[in-house]
């Protein structure tokens, strides 16, 4: 960038230097007090200097709202660019990034993501800490599984996962009420009703966790030490509404298929408390557990229907 | 947040020409053309157009790729359901694309494809926009491919 741009242009809001080979962008910009929309793709950015130092205290990190940095060279998402609190909008699609920073949650402004185009594997739960991420794009890439902390992002109106290597969905998805549009097509979703049959019993510590929460077998964090305090704080509740337990890390992963509108089936994991919650065949009386399963699927069912826009096809 | 499909003229009756904007990623559905011919010219930007196969009348698998292609800016295509159904998307995570699109005779309806199964499912085709005026959305039933 041209040295003396900030005095040149001191109200300058709108920056676009996109398709000019930088490699670099310097202090010039840190004294853009004014600058809401910096525009860099198709350049040779992504190497140490791509961003200046000092980013955090630049005025550039309370005004910036629109950054575009596709199509550059990045194996990383610089750090510095997560000190740009007042984001809306981020592209770094088409670059070379393997992952997500967990920290990027510090980006609480934070609309509009994409990160289509990558090399990414998985997903940080943190990204779910993103109060105002409405519409998140993630394909092309190659991402194996979804984190179930996802459902946390209620603001969420669009999620783009075509193009991965995603074999079933967390059902936890289906409380993203807000949800309009998801694209899933290009994925090796699962066709078939799969059962994990590695089912390894429960620790004595597990079994002793869930008689406490079950039986709301009260304590307090003096009754117990920390580590344990903190155990039994992380217990999950088994989704079958006709069990009502929790497990901790012992359970069945199961597959469920979900009608979306009489439109697509959709394979989502379902983590349940024992063999005794999934099978359809255990000792305990078939018809009720049955019902149980036909209860959690109609309810995941009218949840599915909620999902407006599944662009499966 | 996905592709828009904006009405230019209406033809009498006789035909639809329509501006599709395509944000970066946007892609359609595997659809048909409810019997009518198809026209399209790139205008910004570059489209990808897959062609698929009709599936088997009782297929139950993957949908059969006939062939690919990425069109340029001021390329044009042509399809009618007798040479098959297509996707089209915009590949680049860059760069937005724009298409120009004639339908004769104009259709308000087509069948959008699963690539995995081959089973169709009949939608309502809507605008973002007629003659530059936005169009207030009063069905929630989903929008068609193009």
């Amino acid at each position: 960038l041209p040295a003396g741009l900030s005095q040149w242009f001191p109200a300058l809001e709108v920056l676009d230097v996109s398709g000019t080979g930088l490699a670099e962008m310097g202090t010039e910009l840190l004294s853009l007090p004014c600058l809401h929309t910096l525009l860099a793709k198709n350049n040779r950015l992504g190497g140490p200097g791509s961003l200046p130092k000092g980013l955090g205290q630049a005025p550039l990190a309370r005004s910036l709202r629109v950054l575009n940095l596709s199509g550059n060279r990045f194996a990383e998402v610089p750090p510095a660019l997560l000190q740009l609190r007042g984001l809306r909008s981020l592209s770094l699609g088409g670059n070379r990034l393997h992952g997500i920073p967990p920290e990027i949650q510090e980006l609480h402004s934070l609309e509009f993501l994409y990160l289509g185009g990558n090399f990414i594997t998985a997903i940080p739960p943190e990204l779910a800490k993103l109060p105002s991420l409405r519409y998140l794009v993630l394909c092309d890439n190659k991402i194996q599984s979804i984190p179930p902390q996802l459902a946390q992002l209620h603001s969420l109106r669009s999620l783009s996962l075509h193009n991965n290597l995603l074999t079933y969905l967390p059902r936890e998805i289906l409380n993203l009420v807000h949800l309009e549009e998801l694209s899933l097509r290009g994925n090796p979703l699962v066709v078939r009703f799969v059962r994990d049959l590695t089912y390894n019993p429960p620790s004595l510590q597990e079994l002793a966790g869930r008689t406490v929460k079950t039986r709301n077998v009260p304590y307090a964090p003096s009754d117990l030490p920390e580590s344990l305090v903190r155990y039994l704080s992380l217990a999950s509740n088994c989704p079958n509404p006709k069990c009502g337990g929790v497990y901790f890390d012992s359970c069945v992963r199961q597959i469920k298929f979900v009608d979306f509108c009489g439109k697509y089936r959709l394979p989502l994991m379902h983590y349940l408390c024992s063999p005794e919650c999934s099978s359809p065949f255990s000792s305990a009386s078939q018809s009720s557990t049955s019902q149980s399963e036909s209860d959690s699927e109609d309810e995941a069912s009218v949840a599915a229907h909620r999902m407006q826009k599944v662009l499966l096809g | 947040f996905r592709y828009t499909r904006n009405l230019v003229d209406n033809g009498n009756g006789k035909f639809n020409l329509m501006i599709l904007c395509w944000g970066e990623g946007h892609g359609s559905s595997i659809h048909d053309h409810t019997d009518s011919h198809c026209f399209m010219k790139i205008l910004q930007g570059n489209l990808k157009e897959t062609l698929f196969e009709w599936p088997e009348k009782k297929g139950n698998g993957e949908m059969t790729k006939k062939s690919e292609r990425v069109l340029r800016e001021n390329q044009c295509a042509y399809i009618n359901d007798s040479i098959g159904l297509h996707r089209v998307e915009n590949i680049s995570h860059t760069e937005p694309a724009v298409s120009l699109h004639l339908y004769s005779p104009p259709f308000d309806s087509c069948n959008t494809f699963d690539q995995r199964t081959g089973h169709k499912h009949k939608v309502t085709m809507t605008f973002y926009s007629q003659f530059g005026e936005r169009t207030v959305c009063v069905s929630t039933r989903r929008d068609a491919p193009h």
